[in-house]
């Protein structure tokens, strides 16, 4: 296990840097520098006096520069928001993402899962296809008509929801619910096919010719395996929704990460790109590693094989 | 394992609920105004500022010696008593600050405050686009600024070659630029230099690179002067504070528009409180700049005992959520407190302008500054036709226009024909500038035929311009050796994703009027603004907001090696025409001498092709009094009352 974990995690901190060096470089090829952010033109005295200041003439010494304040949670300034360093604007925006991401993801566990049982256990009935097909609606339909269909449904014809915008309890529901349909599809797919799966298998039969409950089979025996394919899914899907969606934190005015991640690459804002990206990374990476954990421990045979 | 079994829902169910109780407990209560900013603010520092969002909370939390009038946006009284003093030759202006001007914390507004204000506005890396405007009207301020730059110029290149860096062309060129540069080339091989172009910038850069001397000892020697200089320096400039009340002002020569200037954001004042979040040793970088911490324009900032940001406007900013919310608390130490109705204001921010307006159609928000939402022909017709009353279009003081390389006789591959006046003419000529407004666009845009938006100013008049005029621009074609577009090159036109459907019409009417074969090129803005600077285009997208009510704002961008003059366009005429404005006292003179310069850009040269200039349209609600639509977007908030 110790090891398993060991080499698991020398796995997560190559590709950590890997992320890093690859962004890095892209971040320094892009034409275009990020002091001036209106139409006019800079003096190019200034301009280089700019660039030393942050050693942004000098590729070398910037990639060691920012490697080190990223270590410390310190990524410089920001050259869109003069007034906020990346740290600042990661930490107000992540909480907000976060919040969203992680209620998306509940939800759309607590709903999708139940759903693919359900839709399993009843094959090829009328409630099997219904839930199909509103699985393949949820999976086809992008987030921004969802999303809008929603706004127009629940604040203008019948206002019971704020428009957009943060920090209050009413602000929640829209952007959750949207953000967790797509997820709802997949996670009640994945379920769906792998209970399939698991309940033609020999052990189900012996579970059931012992006697045990058919909700019993159903809820425990069988779900406990086909849970699994869902638990690898999870963990990335996580990471996205807990990064922020850009689209939906666009619909709904809320000012989480998904913005900083189009709006810091358009700004050529070097310093925000590279925390957005490196958050991500970071989220995306640890939260593969819980999962790693976890699957081990559902299913130990997963050991066996290293 | 027991998973999935009741009580694990109800646990998840559980833990939902609470984070929703979180939420409930950090309620905001809504400020008496509300309005929608939608991409927020950039910065609070006014000297760093360049988006007209930014100014409008700039000018509410700040005072100027001037502000703006409500509804006409003309210079009235700020901080100081108005009119000031003018000398007789109206070169001395003599401001005498209010004895009740008072900061946030209480502290009286001093002459100084002004002045380290404007400095900051002055000093290279902290005042960004609107140095211009100091060092084109306040005496002395452009040898200062320029004293400054060429340091810093020389002083980056030296701290790159005493850290044993290779320096390329353009630092080689700062620093030759430098006096220090007379006790360095004595060192170098014996040639050609004295004054520099590119290739034998890269030369020199090379010499530099690989020379012994010792770069530590050059660099600190002029680093130390430049210290020991700089505040003797900034004293030639002309500003003085001749007691704690009375700040003087010498300019370079008569500005009409001064009064108004003062009134922009770059001539606000700051509390000496920011001296105690100055970055750096000796007061300066080691590349020579000036830096404060950028947490200064923070309320809640308290380093090395930093007080939080104080203002001297009508309103202080008592809480700025970052790209969520600014909320601007009325100022208890104002001379106008007792008259100021909206007591809190909220700059609330949605990305998407099309949930503001939804935001603002539900009343969460009483007033939008813009609606830049992608049916705006929808919103033009309806504030046109009088449906919605409570839709406003400003006609604004702006330009928008497609530029022509003048100067480069090759791009990339081929020739540039646009050196030639008559192809750029030609050009203008074939274009149908009503289509684009009334057909393309539809958003209730004025068509352009000049530079500067007309009737924008008293006393000045306008050209006519030119109307379109195929056949005319067909015999110009062909009298500049390209009868019926035939060995003309493709043409490149280079744009930004907004301006996807106007450039595409372009691109016809060239086609079809000209037989012109042109090459649409859309880019990203930052590639564009790369791009543009550095001359890589033959036409180009461009706009141009005024800054202060005066035709120079608009003209000066075509002098010859003005920095944002990207045509390249020089035009000897024209420059005189200009400087002969600048030396002209008489009111009714010096406009006529900038409507002659106008005519030469808008009716013979064509550096640019001017299309139109915006409206804007703006939405307050039936319900709130005292915000007035105006060309400038100037919005002051102490006079607006909201009675829901």
């Amino acid at each position: 296990m110790i090891r398993h974990l060991t080499r698991r995690l020398t796995w997560a901190m190559v590709t950590l840097i890997a992320v890093y060096v690859i962004t890095f470089f892209m971040v320094v090829m892009v034409p275009g520098q990020p002091f001036q952010q209106s139409d006019r033109n800079m003096p190019i005295e200034v301009e280089r006096a700019l660039r030393a200041q942050y050693s942004m003439d000098n590729n070398w010494l910037y990639f060691w520069e920012f490697l080190g304040g990223a270590v410390k949670l310190d990524f410089g300034p920001s050259f869109t928001y003069n007034d906020w360093t990346c740290t600042q604007i990661v930490a107000h925006a992540l909480p907000i993402s976060a919040t969203i991401g992680i209620l998306a993801i509940l939800f759309a566990v607590l709903v999708g899962v139940p759903l693919g049982v359900i839709s399993a256990s009843r094959r090829n009935t009328w409630l099997d296809v219904s839930i199909v097909s509103g699985v393949l609606i949820g999976i086809s339909l992008p987030t921004f008509v969802t999303g809008a269909a929603l706004l127009a449904v629940f604040t203008v014809a019948w206002p019971i929801l704020p428009i957009g915008g943060w920090g209050t309890l009413q602000h929640l529901p829209l952007p959750v619910i949207t953000l967790s349909l797509p997820f709802i599809a997949y996670i009640c797919r994945l379920t769906r096919m792998a209970m399939l799966d698991a309940l033609s298998s020999d052990y189900i039969r012996t579970a059931i010719a012992k006697g045990v409950s058919p909700h019993d089979v159903l809820w425990t025996h069988a779900l406990k395996v086909a849970f699994l394919p869902v638990l690898s899914y999870v963990g990335p899907a996580t990471a996205q929704a807990v990064t922020g969606s850009f689209v939906v934190e666009k619909v709904f005015g809320v000012p989480g990460m998904g913005q900083h991640f189009v709006n810091a690459a358009l700004n050529a804002d070097a310093g925000l790109i590279m925390s957005t990206v490196l958050v991500f990374s970071v989220s995306l990476i640890s939260l593969n590693f819980v999962i790693d954990v976890l699957y081990a421990w559902l299913d130990p045979r997963i050991i066996m094989a290293y | 394992m027991t998973a999935f079994r009741p009580f694990t829902w109800v646990g998840s169910t559980l833990a939902i609920a609470l984070v929703f109780a979180f939420f409930t407990s950090t309620q905001e209560t809504p400020a008496d105004f509300r309005y929608v900013n939608s991409s927020g603010v950039h910065t609070l520092d006014p000297a760093r500022m360049s988006w007209s969002q930014d100014f409008r909370v700039a000018l509410n939390i700040w005072e100027g010696l001037t502000t703006s009038d409500p509804r006409t946006t003309q210079a009235q009284a700020g901080a100081a008593m108005f009119p000031p003093q003018l000398s007789s030759d109206q070169l001395t202006y003599t401001f005498t600050i209010r004895e009740d001007a008072r900061w946030s914390n209480g502290d009286p507004v001093l002459a100084s405050d002004y002045i380290r204000g404007w400095r900051r506005g002055m000093e290279p890396g902290t005042g960004t686009d609107y140095t211009f405007l100091f060092t084109d009207n306040v005496a002395g301020a452009s040898e200062y600024v320029h004293w400054r730059q060429r340091a810093t110029g020389a002083l980056t290149a030296m701290d790159r070659l005493r850290h044993g860096w290779d320096i390329d062309e353009q630092a080689a060129l700062s620093l030759s630029r430098h006096p220090i540069f007379h006790d360095i080339q004595p060192h170098l091989p014996p040639s050609f230099f004295t004054d520099f172009d590119r290739d034998q910038g890269v030369a020199l850069a090379k010499q530099l690179s690989a020379s012994t001397l010792d770069w530590g000892d050059l660099y600190q020697r002029t680093f130390d002067q430049h210290v020991a200089k700089m505040d003797q320096r900034f004293s030639t400039v002309g500003l003085e504070a001749a007691d704690d009340k009375t700040l003087v002002v010498r300019l370079l020569r008569p500005c009409p528009y001064f009064l108004d200037l003062t009134s922009f954001p770059s001539f606000l004042p700051c509390h000496a409180s920011v001296e105690l979040l100055r970055e750096s040793v000796a007061g300066l970088t080691p590349e020579g700049l000036v830096v404060y911490d950028p947490q200064w324009t923070k309320p809640g900032c308290r380093k090395n005992g930093y007080p939080g940001l104080i203002t001297n406007g009508p309103y202080y900013v008592s809480d700025w959520k970052f790209k969520r919310r600014l909320r601007m608390s009325a100022n208890p130490f104002h001379r106008a407190f007792d008259t100021i109705s909206s007591r809190t204001i909220d700059m609330l921010v949605y990305e998407n302008t099309s949930v503001a307006l939804m935001a603002y159609e539900a009343g969460e928000v009483d007033f939008l500054p813009g609606m830049d939402v992608p049916y705006d022909h929808e919103i033009a017709k309806l504030a046109q036709t009088g449906q919605r009353p409570d839709f406003h279009i400003c006609k604004t003081f702006a330009t928008y226009f497609m530029s022509f390389n003048c100067i480069d006789k090759r791009i990339e591959d081929r020739p540039n024909p646009f050196i030639d006046a008559r192809v750029r003419r030609a050009f203008a000529l074939a274009v149908d500038k009503n289509a684009i407004v009334n057909a393309v666009l539809q958003r209730g845009d004025l068509v352009a035929h000049t530079f500067i938006p007309p009737d924008a100013l008293q006393g000045y008049h306008s050209s006519s311009g030119i109307q379109m005029d195929v056949a005319k621009a067909k015999q110009l074609l062909d009298e500049a050796g390209y009868p019926d577009g035939n060995n003309l090159p493709a043409v490149t036109l280079l744009y930004v994703p907004s301006d996807e459907r106007v450039c595409q019409a372009l691109a016809r009417m060239w086609e079809t009027n000209l037989g012109a074969t042109v090459e649409l090129r859309c880019q990203e803005t930052k590639s564009f603004a790369e791009d543009k600077a550095n001359h890589r285009f033959m036409i180009a997208r461009g706009n141009w907001y005024g800054d202060y009510y005066d035709p120079t704002t608009f003209l000066d961008c075509f002098n010859t090696g003005n920095g944002n003059n990207d045509s390249g366009y020089s035009n000897e005429a024209y420059d005189k025409l200009l400087n002969r404005a600048r030396n002209t006292a008489n009111t009714t003179q010096r406009l006529s001498l900038l409507a002659q310069a106008e005519r030469i850009i808008v009716e013979k040269d064509f550096p640019i092709i001017p299309l139109l200039h915006y409206s804007s349209p703006i939405a307050i609600k039936p319900y709130v009094s005292g915000l007035y639509p105006n060309p400038r977007l100037r919005f002051p908030f102490r006079y607006v009352s909201v009675d829901r």
